[in-house]
C-alpha cells in the first residue's frame, strides 16, 4: 500500500462506508420496483429466505416489535457483509474493505450498541432503559462498553488480518496465488456479519428481557388463577 | 537483541492463543457435529449456536492477534 493511500485512510474509509450504503440503497430502489410474483423465483427466493430468517430471530427476541428489531439486524447485516465483499473488487481504491480499520469496525459496533439502547428504551420506557444499565448489579455498564470491544475487535481482527495476508501475498507473489487466499479470504467475509448479528441480538433480548421475566411470571400465574376447570357438577 | 525480540514477542503472543483456541474449536464443533447427526432436525439451530461460540472463543485470539500486531508495528 502506497504511503499516499496510507496516509488518506480515514477519508478512504468514510467514502467506502458511502459507497456501500448508496450500493444499498439503489439495490433497495430496484427491489422495491420490482414485481412480486405469486411463484417466486430463484432471487425473490433467496430474498425472501433472508427476510423470513431476519423476521424469525426478532419474533424470538420480541413478538410486538418485529418490524423495528427485524430491520435494523437486517441492516447491519448486509452493510457489514457489503463492506468485507469490497475486497474482491479489482478497483484501486475501492477494494479497501472499511472494516478493515479499527475506525470502521468501532462506528459499526457503537451504532450497534447504541441502537440496543435506543430500542430497549423504546419497549421500556426511558426509566426502563437506564435501569437497565445499572440493575440488577451496577457493572452492566462495564458490560455494555466490553460488548462493543468485543464486537468491534471481533470484526476488525477477521477482516483486518484477511486483507494484510492479501496485501503481503499480491506483495511477495502478484499472479495467480492471491485468487487463493481471497477465496478463502469469503469464509469470513460471509461468517463475520452473520456473528455479528447473532451476538447483537442475544445483547438486545438481554436488554429488552432483563426485568421483564417476574412480570411474564405474574401474568401466567393470573391467567392459571382466573380460568380454574370448573369441577363437574355432582347429581 | 532488539529484532529477535521483535520476531519473538508476536509470536509468543499469538501462538499460545491459537493453540488454546484450536483446542476449544475442535470440543464444540465434535459436540456440534455430534448433535447434527443424531437429530438432523435441529441441525440449523444447531449449527448457527456453533458459529456463536466459536465466534466467543475466536475473540479472545482475535484479543491476542491485535496485540501481537500493535507489537509488531510499535517497537
Amino acid at each position: 500500500m502506497s504511503e499516499v493511500v496510507r496516509q488518506w485512510m480515514p477519508y478512504i474509509v468514510i467514502f467506502n462506508f458511502a459507497v456501500v450504503a448508496l450500493v444499498l440503497i439503489s439495490l433497495a430502489f430496484i427491489v422495491v420496483r420490482r414485481q412480486l410474483a405469486d411463484v417466486p423465483d430463484a432471487v425473490q427466493n433467496a430474498a425472501e429466505y433472508a427476510l423470513e430468517w431476519f423476521v424469525q430471530q426478532a419474533r424470538d427476541i420480541r413478538p410486538d416489535g418485529v418490524m423495528v428489531i427485524a430491520p435494523f439486524l437486517a441492516s447491519l447485516f448486509l452493510f457489514i457483509l457489503f463492506c468485507n465483499l469490497l475486497s474482491v473488487l479489482a478497483l484501486p481504491i475501492i477494494n479497501i474493505p472499511p472494516t478493515a480499520y479499527y475506525s470502521g469496525t468501532l462506528t459499526l459496533a457503537l451504532i450497534a450498541v447504541i441502537g440496543i439502547s435506543v430500542i430497549s428504551a423504546r419497549f421500556r420506557g426511558l426509566t426502563g432503559a437506564l435501569q437497565n444499565l445499572i440493575w440488577p448489579n451496577p457493572l452492566q455498564i462495564v458490560s455494555r462498553v466490553s460488548d462493543v470491544l468485543s464486537l468491534s475487535l471481533r470484526l476488525f481482527g477477521n477482516i483486518g488480518g484477511e486483507f494484510m495476508v492479501i496485501l503481503l501475498v499480491t506483495k511477495a507473489a502478484p499472479y495467480g496465488i492471491p485468487l487463493i487466499i481471497h477465496a478463502l479470504g469469503l469464509i469470513p467475509a460471509f461468517i463475520q456479519p452473520l456473528v455479528f448479528t447473532l451476538l447483537t441480538s442475544s445483547f438486545l433480548s438481554e436488554a429488552v428481557h432483563a426485568e421483564e421475566k417476574g412480570q411474564q411470571e405474574d401474568r401466567r400465574r393470573e391467567a392459571m388463577r382466573v380460568k380454574p376447570t370448573p369441577p363437574a357438577p355432582t347429581p | 537483541m532488539h529484532a529477535i525480540l521483535l520476531v519473538l514477542i508476536p509470536t509468543l503472543t499469538i501462538v499460545p492463543a491459537a493453540i488454546a483456541a484450536t483446542l476449544a474449536m475442535r470440543k464444540i464443533s465434535h459436540a456440534a457435529i455430534e448433535g447434527m447427526t443424531r437429530q438432523p432436525e435441529v441441525a440449523p439451530q444447531l449449527f448457527t449456536t456453533m458459529l456463536v461460540a466459536m465466534a466467543l472463543v475466536e475473540a479472545l485470539v482475535i484479543y491476542c492477534l491485535v496485540v501481537a500486531l500493535m507489537v509488531a508495528a510499535k517497537i
